[in-house]
């Protein structure tokens, strides 16, 4: 037999470092199927009897403070805030941070909820722009509502930290002022904090989803749909994925590596003690998540993050490629930014399923994940070109990753159908899964595409167009 | 003459309840809203003579209810009672300091519960002018 | 990569004769084929179970819409507008025409479930007559057997689902059924059960607060404070004695709750006693116990404590003292007002200054005149009438 040639080499090992790549990724995913499946079951077992009713009967429940920032929201703020105010929870408050808005949302809600300034006791404990009034309501019946007016902070954690400061309760719901919530939101993420026997459950999550199509008013969705344009739909069903099959198999083993910044109950004491939200990071909420885990271990809290199956939260996602580009650049310098910032974790047996699980998973899964798949495509384009390949084996490894990944999603949607009967007709739910056959091939490039971007950017240290478009990433796209 | 009450409550069980313990008394025309929005807009087309309301509904709360009632000169005077599963002492408080007249936590005993809607009434009848 | 492969198994026989060359297939490829087949029966499967759990969910919705209305009317008619009801009929005399929730409607289990869905609704809803006529409906037409029935199944969600219905439904179980659930492996039963033992049983409800080691749960304090308030012709014992004895922490924070609830006065002593507990987390909520109470006996112990005490506690101090308001610490509030670096201690004793109302209107006044901008800021903003917390 032949030595093999240095070039022979290296493709073996190219090869079959991919390989391997591949099938750990294949399996993480099916186990995850597996673990967000039984979570769920157990999850609806339990839900037929609880009594949520129980907490507003309850003498003393437990307080949470709403906060939701708000930065030229004009033309919805009104019915958003009015939503806000009517959730059912015995014991609440809402805390609209005006961030600097250069519209008329501040006057709009002067006018509406009869506020006025008021000499407030302001706790600095994190640091944020100034300041300036602070509004409370003249009229008894809207006096769940504080308003933080403040210099604009350049982003969405500057605001929350400011209504952190603001907020009276020791838990706090963190939420978009657009984002719309279901009425029984807080019943249902204070449940596994105040019914965990044995850990410190420091944030709980839903599942989110586009509001893009629903029919909506002040009191909430009033008819779910798919959203009808397509580039809303393929995250509909990333979100389904990401939220009902991804946090929900974390969930299972603890190791929930991000709580959405478009709705999460979170522990006050550990937020602030953590430091509270990074102005400066592209993902806050993913980087206050791993600080606050990181916090935990080093001050030995036996911590849980827990994420509940049920649909919450809506949120209006991007409509428009460009808009969506610009969202998923910034969320992947986020991601490569905090992994930057947290390398020391990184496999660091000291943070226990932190240093060894979550992050290593969002390292080699979610960060490297679009390079490796970019050099492999490159690779099989070159190896296609020098006729180095065996067609029909190519092709039906391709078939099978293709196939593969439908039907994770199919999966995913599938458990979402299981906790609830989401959409109406089942014609919304044919033409949902519909979508990920079209997945790989159209809305799975773009994704990859601007993550790369996103890391270009930050490893070039491009600016990101800082300013108010920051705030328009996630949830903060333009109203039709 | 005819009582109009206004009922707002967003249990369909509890509306049910309160309807047919009310249709035992005599000449009560009842008004049912499924929630605040509701309530105050009933409020703007017709002459309510008492109010039942619960604290947390969808859309506008029980809260803005008594609220829209009190602000308003021609019926700051009309008896609302509150009737809540609420336990929470504050939102109580807070109910009175808005100008409810009563405060009734379910689960309701219905002989008391129309007891205290007739004690109502009638002082609301020897107060009118 | 070519490894012959030997067995013949099923699928190697099925491959063979659907795949021409599957033989010489590397065993990469083999698996891929393998694994593809899989997946196209795990989206075949998945697509039919969501039709078919779409379709069970119409069916059940429809049903259901269309069972409401009629349940509805028929408690109305013969239970809330019962005819003797109304003329006051002591409960066990009232004619009632049980024969119409026994009707062909009502034979099957989702109907029967259904029935027993909505009697619960209702009970949440009204009390009294109307709920005790409530519960002779459910046992005059057998549906406590029905839940009954839930109790003997395996799964403990099953039995959870049985003990919640015929708790709700005001039932007595027998002690030898449900003692043996109070000691279950799995938590939430155990939880549940214990909270049906205190309301079920006559002898010695408490019993359980006097054996279990386990912690009790936010949740199931919630559970058993309503259960404990709400039961009918419980005798409540003297909260003191587990203040006093008990070992779990947990045990001991809810009996405070329960002893204030019940205004056991009597209690003070005991929790005063409480005070020098090591854990500092059981005692705020002692010293938050002894605030509500307004334990003036307390007052001189708390100030004296209170320089050794986590700043949690200290918190809670002067929220005590703001509650129990004799007026006799104010210098102490005022003190701690004007040392204290820590804005919520700040803050707390600007409250509990203000909560002494006329006592206070002139200290008030000084420090005001002559405070920090900061602590300026704090003190309006305890006396805003619009600012709540």
């Amino acid at each position: 037999m032949e030595q093999p040639t240095l070039i022979e080499k290296i493709t073996h090992f190219f090869e079959s470092g991919i390989f391997i790549y591949g099938i750990t990724l294949l399996i993480s995913y099916s186990l995850l199927a597996i673990l967000s499946l039984i979570a769920i079951l157990r999850f609806q077992k339990e839900d037929r009897y609880v009594d949520y009713n129980l907490l507003i009967t309850s003498k003393i429940p437990v307080g949470i403070s709403v906060i939701a920032p708000a930065f030229n929201e004009g033309l919805t703020i009104i019915s958003n805030v009015r939503s806000l105010m009517n959730l059912n929870y015995p014991r609440y408050e809402v805390i609209i941070v005006n961030d600097g808005s250069s519209d008329d949302t501040l006057e709009k809600m002067i006018r509406e909820f009869e506020l006025v300034p008021v000499d407030f006791a302001y706790h600095k404990r994190l640091n944020t722009f100034p300041v300036r009034k602070i509004f409370r309501s003249s009229n008894a019946a809207y006096s769940k509502l504080t308003v933080v007016d403040k210099v604009n902070g350049k982003s969405k954690a500057d605001a929350s930290n400011a209504g952190i400061n603001a907020a009276s309760f020791p838990y706090f719901l963190c939420t978009d002022v657009d984002c719309i919530l279901n009425k029984d939101t807080l019943l249902r993420l204070i449940k596994p904090i105040i019914d965990e026997p044995r850990k410190r459950v420091i944030a709980t999550g839903a599942t989110l989803r586009m509001a893009n199509s629903c029919e909506m008013d002040e009191g909430g969705i009033t008819r779910v749909r798919v959203p009808k344009r397509i580039i809303p739909r393929f995250q509909e069903v990333e979100y389904i994925r990401a939220f009902v099959l991804g946090k929900m198999g974390w969930s299972a083993i603890n190791c929930v590596p991000n709580v959405s910044g478009g709705l999460g109950l979170f522990d006050k004491d550990i937020v602030i003690r953590a430091g509270g939200y990074d102005p400066l990071s592209f993902g806050e909420d993913m980087e206050l998540m791993i600080r606050m885990e990181a916090f935990c271990c080093s001050q030995k809290i036996d911590y849980a993050v827990r994420y509940i199956p049920l649909s919450l939260c809506w949120t209006e996602g991007p409509s428009t490629v460009k808009i969506l580009r610009r969202q998923r650049i910034r969320w992947a310098r986020g991601l490569i930014q905090l992994m930057s910032q947290h390398r020391r974790l990184l496999f660091n047996p000291f943070y226990g399923r932190l240093g060894l699980i979550v992050m290593p998973y969002n390292f080699l899964f979610e960060l490297i994940a679009p390079v490796i798949e970019a050099v492999g495509i490159i690779y099989y384009i070159i190896m296609i070109i020098t006729g180095n390949i065996n067609t029909p084996y190519a092709i039906m490894l391709l078939v099978f990753v293709y196939i593969y990944s439908v039907m994770i999603t199919t999966l995913a949607i599938l458990w979402d159908q299981i906790t609830y009967k989401t959409y109406k007709s089942w014609r919304e739910t044919f033409s949902l899964c519909l979508m990920p056959f079209f997945e790989m091939l159209i809305y799975h490039p773009l994704v990859m595409l601007f993550s790369l971007r996103g890391y270009f950017n930050f490893i070039t240290g491009q600016k990101h167009s800082w300013g108010n478009m920051q705030r328009q990433g996630f949830s903060n796209t333009p109203k039709k | 003459m005819t009582v109009n009450i206004l009922i707002a409550d967003d249990d369909e069980v509890m509306l049910q309840i309160i309807r047919s313990v009310l249709s035992r008394g005599k000449g009560f025309q009842l008004f049912i809203a499924r929630n605040g929005k509701e309530a105050i807009q009933i409020k703007e087309k017709n002459k309510i003579d008492l109010v039942i309301t619960d604290l947390l509904m969808p859309y506008a709360n029980g809260f803005e209810v008594i609220s829209a009632f009190r602000r308003d000169p021609e019926t700051a005077g009309v008896p609302v009672v509150i009737v809540s599963s609420i336990g929470n002492e504050e939102a109580v408080i807070e109910g009175f300091k808005l100008g409810a007249d009563d405060f009734i936590q379910k689960p309701i005993q219905v002989g008391e519960f129309m007891s205290r809607i007739n004690r109502l009434l009638a002082k609301s009848s020897t107060n009118l002018p | 990569m070519n490894i012959p492969v030997q067995t013949d198994s099923f699928f190697e026989r099925f491959f063979r004769q659907n795949f021409f060359y599957f033989d010489r297939y590397p065993l990469v490829i083999k698996i891929a084929v393998l694994l593809t087949l899989i997946a196209v029966i795990t989206i075949l499967v998945a697509y039919s179970s969501i039709l078919l759990r779409r379709f069970a969910a119409y069916l059940r919705e429809k049903r259901l819409h269309a069972i409401h209305p009629h349940i509805d009317e028929l408690l109305t008619e013969y239970v809330l507008l019962n005819e003797d009801a109304m003329m006051q009929v002591p409960v066990e005399e009232v004619r009632l025409q049980t024969e119409v929730f026994l009707s062909r409607q009502f034979r099957k289990r989702w109907q029967k479930q259904a029935l027993i869905d909505r009697m619960i609704h209702f009970k949440k809803n009204v009390t009294g007559d109307i709920s005790m006529l409530l519960t002779r409906v459910y046992v005059e037409t057998g549906l406590d057997k029905f839940s009954m029935s839930k109790l003997k199944k395996m799964g403990w969600s099953s039995k959870v689902i049985g003990i919640v219905e015929l708790t709700s439904m005001d039932m007595t179980i027998a002690d030898v059924t449900i003692l043996p659930l109070t000691n279950s492996r799995n938590r939430t039963l155990r939880a549940e059960a214990r909270n049906a033992y205190i309301k079920l049983s006559k002898n010695d409800p408490f019993k359980f607060f006097d054996v279990t080691m386990e912690p009790l749960l936010m949740w199931n304090q919630l559970e058993l404070f309503r259960t404990i308030t709400t039961t009918e012709g419980l005798s409540i014992p003297n909260f003191a004695r587990w203040i006093s004895y008990s070992t779990n922490k947990s045990i001991v924070a809810f009996c405070l709750k329960l002893a204030l609830h019940y205004n056991q006065r009597e209690a003070i002593p005991s929790i005063i006693h409480l005070l020098n507990t090591r854990d500092h987390y059981l005692r705020a909520d002692t010293i938050n116990c002894l605030g509500k109470f307004m334990a003036e006996d307390a007052e001189e112990k708390l100030v004296h404590m209170y320089f050794n005490q986590p700043v949690n506690c200290q918190i809670e101090i002067l929220k005590a003292l703001g509650r129990i308001a004799t007026g006799n610490h104010l210098d102490f509030l005022k003190n701690e007002f004007l040392r204290s670096t820590d804005f919520e201690l700040r803050k707390n004793a600007a409250k509990s200054i203000i909560r002494h109302q006329a006592l206070a209107t002139q200290m008030i006044q000084e420090l005001l005149s002559n405070a920090t901008t900061e602590n300026a800021l704090i003190l309006k903003h305890c006396m805003n009438p619009l600012i709540k917390y």
